[in-house]
């Protein structure tokens, strides 16, 4: 497995138990991932890194932020009557404080990795585990 | 002086933005490249609002045989990672040396709503991608013979909100390697002094050259069609009511841009300024003469 700063070089899960144990677990995931968090099942979760709401929900699909169409009232440019998904991001991450979280720049999509359950690319080291506590600093502004 | 020369020294840059025509022919673009022989770099949209245009890269090519400096923009709208780098090695190899990375605007706004938007990067991986080929790498780790070298620009939008997140992006775009910074057009200087506070606080302003959009109106119609129609714009109310009380809108349409650019000329932090005459080039001269930014250094 290679890994650098821009892209993940995998080709996901191939092997045939791999496919499957990854359908079971995909399964599994969008039960409560789908419903919750509005996922959709990209593969490289970065759910804890974006306030638990799922980034890949933005009509373009931006991992590291929202574009400059967000409206005044922070609705998405494409769909006007939508909630832009990075602005109640950013929201909602200042309010859980985990606003740091969202300095990382992200890497690009691996489409390999599409419509694998997310939880296996982390055991089997294929994309970094999620962040799930963040020290709490206290608010500068 | 190209520049990237000039970027490096303290002078003051004015870059323009061009848009290629809707045709093949390539005299449109000749005739408008002799409007911009007084800025230091010319910006070729890419498929601006996502409507069919002559490529940014031919017209860059064409700009350049002509004497000018081109900027391409490149959208991540269209092509997927293989086709933006095999296009970025192809136009490194006709000798253009600058870049403006953009995410690209949705197609829905454009003259095909039907087609499949790509978004395989986006504006930030985007600069990243490309400040990995300008060390000798492409994306698949393969190396490449003749490393690209491109000065890589981006653009950000001072208006939308929240600002906090405006501010994020930025610093992502410029510790990725962006250089210079575009911004959306300046229509509510208040609001702009306030990112500008903001990029200063952050020290972001010595890392890149932030270039302010200007944009020259006709009419007061363009004007409420950008506050209302554009998103992410932002219109201050006396220019609107400015426009709509005078006599000759053309007129005070270049007022009002001389203006803006004097005011942005004395704001600290602010580099350049970056002229948007949308299909309405042959002004970019008047303007320049008018603000005293025709004759600065000679190249």
């Amino acid at each position: 497995m290679n890994r650098n700063r821009l892209f993940t070089h995998d080709r996901g899960p191939r092997k045939f138990w791999e496919r499957a144990l990854s359908f079971v677990m995909l399964t599994g995931e969008n039960c409560f991932k789908v419903p919750v968090f509005g996922c959709q099942r990209c593969g490289e979760c970065l759910l804890s890194h974006t306030a638990f709401i799922c980034c890949q929900r933005c009509p373009k699909r931006l991992r590291n932020g929202p574009c400059g169409g967000t409206r005044d009232n922070g609705h998405c440019e494409v769909f006007p009557e939508r909630f832009c998904v990075w602005y109640r991001i950013h929201r909602r991450a200042r309010f859980l404080g985990r606003n740091t979280l969202l300095n990382s720049t992200e890497r690009i999509h691996n489409w390999k990795l599409e419509k694998t359950s997310a939880w296996l690319n982390v055991f089997t080291r294929r994309i970094p585990p999620p962040t799930l506590f963040v020290k709490r600093r206290r608010h500068e502004s | 002086m190209n520049l990237r020369e000039r970027l490096e020294s303290d002078a003051f840059i004015v870059t323009a933005e061009m848009g290629p025509p809707q045709s093949a022919g390539h005299g449109v673009i000749r005739k408008k490249a002799a409007h911009f022989t007084r800025v230091d770099g010319v910006n070729i949209t890419d498929n601006q609002t996502g409507i069919v245009r002559l490529s940014s890269i031919a017209a860059a090519r064409i700009c350049l045989e002509e004497g000018l400096e081109p900027v391409i923009q490149v959208t991540c709208r269209d092509r997927n990672r293989i086709a933006i780098q095999s296009d970025l090695l192809g136009a490194a190899a006709m000798g253009i040396e600058n870049i403006l990375c953009l995410t690209g605007d949705y197609p829905t706004f454009g003259d095909h709503p039907e087609a499949r938007p790509v978004y395989d990067l986006d504006s930030i991986q985007l600069i990243a991608l490309v400040s990995a080929m300008n060390e000798g790498t492409l994306l698949s780790g393969q190396k490449l013979k003749t490393a690209t070298r491109y000065l890589i620009g981006g653009a950000a939008n001072p208006f939308a909100r929240p600002l906090d997140a405006r501010i994020l992006r930025l610093k992502k775009k410029i510790s990725n390697g962006a250089r210079f910074i575009q911004t959306q057009p300046v229509f509510d200087l208040p609001a702009f002094h306030q990112w500008v506070e903001r990029v200063r606080q952050e020290g972001l302003n010595e890392k890149a050259a932030l270039l302010a959009g200007v944009m020259p109106v006709k009419s007061v119609r363009a004007l409420t069609f950008m506050r209302d129609q554009v998103p992410g714009m932002r219109v201050h109310p006396d220019c609107i009511s400015r426009m709509a009380s005078a006599k000759d809108p053309e007129e005070e349409g270049v007022r009002m841009a001389v203006e803006t650019i004097n005011r942005l000329r004395e704001t600290p932090g602010i580099r350049g300024i970056h002229l948007m005459p949308l299909l309405w080039e042959s002004i970019t001269p008047v303007i320049l003469e008018k603000s005293n930014l025709a004759r600065r250094t000679e190249p």
